[in-house]
């Protein structure tokens, strides 16, 4: 009972005005951060950490906060839009995100993302509430062993959504393992493959990976099939989506959402793992699995629940145990730590204002997301509404940039390129899944002393 | 005659610009503090507090950069390969040094200059508050008894932690195995879910995680406080050779720095180092805030670049 007396004031708390222009600014912040390629959830809230030192403590985590819960939807609006994930957690998105935008039904791709990302995202901050000390607790008994079982299993499932050719998709798995022991031997500190270059000493980094096999090889497709005929999309639906088309997905939703949540509670998997694996399950327990792949409202739904929800599960390690479970999560300890707080269950105990300010701001972010998601949708739909001759090469330079802006690497941007050929000599030969060269890319990567 | 006026007025003021103070001149404009962790880590709130220190003694303005990549690399020939202007002050610990270890490595120690150490963090063993095994006897006699297999968990093989796990293993005549982690946060949620016996970290590494608890330290005395004063050292328990095996943090810039820079580093990092509430930072963190200068902790640098070299060279023929 405690609880709720708690929360209670805590949302009681979220009135003031202040607190709330802080939660709109965090969830506005999050999502163009999101939707911008190459700024992930955790560099979002990593640019923010240096604003919120001069404010209140429970201000600053709750604007942290909603900066993490609105770039995780974020991600999905160019993913959708211009098959560009915002943020890795939106690769899965693309899948049927983009051809629905194809089909010329933007609207239905974005309205699925958004609702699916807000429902997902309070599925999470509900467990958050209610059962944070308990499932902490169970994800602590995850061995090495079971990781590795969870990883193989992951391995299985993208190798599985080739589609038609199994051969084919296990050898795209395999090449991807290959690139990815470029680089130094995480356990015996050896450099594997560097041709004695610095470049390579942390091998190929994800963000490079990812906006040259989804941005960068879509570009080169479109420029092999130029025909000279410059044809704008005929018709863009912009209708959002009907309660109906809602209600048929339910059931994927809600069980995306505990895949998320689940998924997001271990230390070190987080949302990417947690579309990806979520994405797969709809697949398989869909009435119509052939649709997948072809603009499925399920597959958009599946993934962003899941990445969404993944935001409300990575809060427990942190806050029952002091242990970041996300990328994310990393720069919030430090964000807790500047502000003379330490993470962990005595949270609970010292500073209870606080860790209730963040869960009723976890729940409320979602609201706000929806509202200004419902709002922003009618804005970005027109993105796609611009001609092939400029849209495109607005695709290239984007990714190029976003490339560029992780760690100001011209080789990253070579390497984003160089993705991008492989990437489409992959797909013209029938490699459908060449998407899975990304899959053996940790998707977070804790801070180290 | 109003224009020749205004000339000399000019000429006066613009002697008069040249001659103010010449040491004063440093910083011109923002200095950089180059971290080679991610925004969140430990060396981006070092940085960070530095910063918000420093301000009560200079006008200077600090911008926290954080270059990660490569085990700290990337920072290092991003200051290695700057101008030696002294606007880029880098956040170095012990685990750099293991960077200049490697043979084929392109950066050398004598390219940086190593301004001062400040943080001196002694090397704990941790374990699980509830695990039987909790004290230094029980781990040797555990360690006995499962001839070799006892686990240890921490951070990345062939770093500060591993090397202190190996020194260990020889004082106390055991054998363990060592399973690395891609970072410490991830060794001890693997250690408090009970699948390792110790944790090799440093004694703050359990605040905030009331499953842990530090065995023993590794430094010459007891820390102070309450909290810490409870542990004991290595050397009251009987293990001789694992007094001072500390990991340390300190600033360095590139070699070379015009004479007012370094004046104006030097100056500024004693007055921090003496800050009362500097001081306390460090003290809640369990570590002992220091001020190591020149051949002291240019001497700690040349041990420290030893061990990593014998450390690589066992990983290696391995």
């Amino acid at each position: 009972m405690e609880l709720f007396g708690n929360l209670g004031s805590a949302f009681v708390a979220l009135l003031d005005w202040q607190t709330l222009l802080v939660m709109v600014v965090g969830c506005i912040l999050g999502i163009l951060g999101g939707a911008m390629p190459g700024i992930s959830p955790s560099t979002a809230v990593a640019l923010l950490v240096p604003f919120s030192y001069s404010m209140d403590a429970r201000l600053a985590l709750i604007l942290l906060v909603c900066i993490y819960q609105g770039a995780n939807y974020g991600g999905s609006i160019t993913a959708v839009l211009i098959n560009t994930p915002g943020t890795p957690a939106a690769a899965a998105t693309c899948f049927d995100g983009y051809p629905l935008t194809q089909q010329g039904k933007a609207g239905k791709g974005l309205g699925t993302a958004l609702l699916a990302s807000c429902i997902g995202g309070a599925f999470g901050a509900l467990i958050l509430i209610f059962f944070c000390v308990p499932l902490a607790r169970a994800a602590l008994k995850f061995s090495p062993a079971a990781y590795f079982g969870l990883a193989i299993f992951g391995l299985a499932t993208i190798a599985s959504m080739g589609g038609g050719n199994v051969v084919k998709s296990i050898v795209a798995v395999l090449l991807g393992l290959l690139i990815t022991t470029i680089g130094l031997d995480p356990i015996s500190g050896a450099y594997r493959f560097t041709l004695g270059s610095d470049m390579l000493y942390d091998g190929f980094a994800i963000i490079p990976a990812l906006m040259g096999l989804f941005a960068v090889s879509v570009v080169f497709e479109k420029v092999e099939k130029w025909t000279g005929l410059d044809r704008t999309m005929d018709k863009i639906d912009n209708k959002l989506l009907s309660f109906e088309e809602l209600w048929k997905i339910k059931g994927c939703i809600l069980q995306s959402s505990i895949i998320g949540t689940i998924i997001g509670i271990f230390p070190g998997a987080g949302g990417t793992i947690a579309s990806f694996v979520s994405y797969d399950v709809a697949r398989r327990t869909s009435k119509e699995p052939e649709k997948f792949g072809k603009g499925a409202l399920e597959g958009v739904a599946a993934s962003e629940a899941a990445n969404s929800s993944s935001v409300g599960g990575a809060l427990i390690p942190l806050l029952a145990l002091g242990i970041p479970g996300s990328a994310t999560d990393a720069v919030l300890i430090g964000a807790f730590i500047l502000h003379d707080l330490v993470p962990g269950p005595l949270l609970f105990r010292d500073h209870p204002v606080i860790v209730y300010g963040i869960f009723a701001s976890v729940l409320v972010a979602n609201l706000l997301v929806l509202l200004i998601g419902l709002y922003g949708n009618r804005a970005f739909i027109k993105m796609v509404s611009v001609s092939d001759a400029v849209l495109f090469p607005f695709i290239l330079v984007v990714a190029l940039i976003g490339t560029y802006s992780v760690n100001n690497s011209l080789f990253e941007m070579g390497s984003c390129i160089g993705f991008g050929i492989l990437g489409w000599i992959l797909k013209r030969y029938g490699y459908t899944n060449s998407h899975s060269l990304f899959c053996r890319w940790r998707p977070c990567r804790f801070s180290t002393r | 005659m109003k224009k020749i006026f205004c000339l000399i007025v000019l000429i006066i003021e613009l002697v008069l610009l040249s001659f103010s103070p010449a040491q004063a001149k440093f910083p011109e404009r923002p200095i950089n503090i180059v971290v080679y962790l991610k925004p969140g880590g430990a060396g981006d709130i070092f940085a960070r507090r530095f910063d918000k220190i420093a301000a009560k003694y200079t006008d200077a303005k600090f911008v926290v950069m954080n270059k990660p990549g490569a085990g700290g690399l990337v920072a290092l020939t991003y200051i290695v390969s700057g101008k030696p202007d002294g606007y880029n002050l880098a956040y170095v610990t012990k685990s750099n040094i293991a960077q200049f270890a490697d043979a084929d490595a392109k950066i050398k120690i004598d390219d940086l200059d190593w301004l001062a150490m400040l943080v001196s963090d002694p090397e704990s063993l941790i374990v699980q508050k509830t695990s039987p095994i909790r004290t230094l006897d029980q781990i040797v006699t555990d360690a006995k008894a499962k001839k070799g297999a006892q686990l240890w968990v921490g951070p990345a093989a062939g770093g500060n932690d591993h090397i202190m796990a190996r020194k260990t293993w020889r004082a106390l005549g055991i054998e363990a195995k060592w399973v690395p982690f891609e970072s410490g946060e991830e060794a001890m949620v693997n250690l408090m879910g009970g699948h390792g016996i110790v944790y090799v970290g440093n004694p703050g590494d359990v605040t905030g995680r009331p499953d842990l608890e530090n065995a023993v330290i590794s430094a010459p005395k007891r820390l102070g406080g309450d909290v810490w004063g409870r542990i004991p050292t290595f050397k009251e328990l009987g293990v001789r050779g694992l007094d001072e095996e500390i990991m340390w943090r300190g600033f360095a810039v590139k070699k070379g720095i015009p004479e007012e820079a370094r004046k104006f580093y030097v100056d500024l990092i004693t007055k921090v180092s003496n800050d009362p509430q500097w001081r306390k930072y460090i003290e809640d963190e369990g570590a002992d805030p220091v001020f190591y200068r020149d051949d002291k902790f240019k001497g700690l640098i040349k041990e420290d670049h030893k061990d990593f070299v014998e450390a690589l060279k066992m990983l290696r023929t391995k």
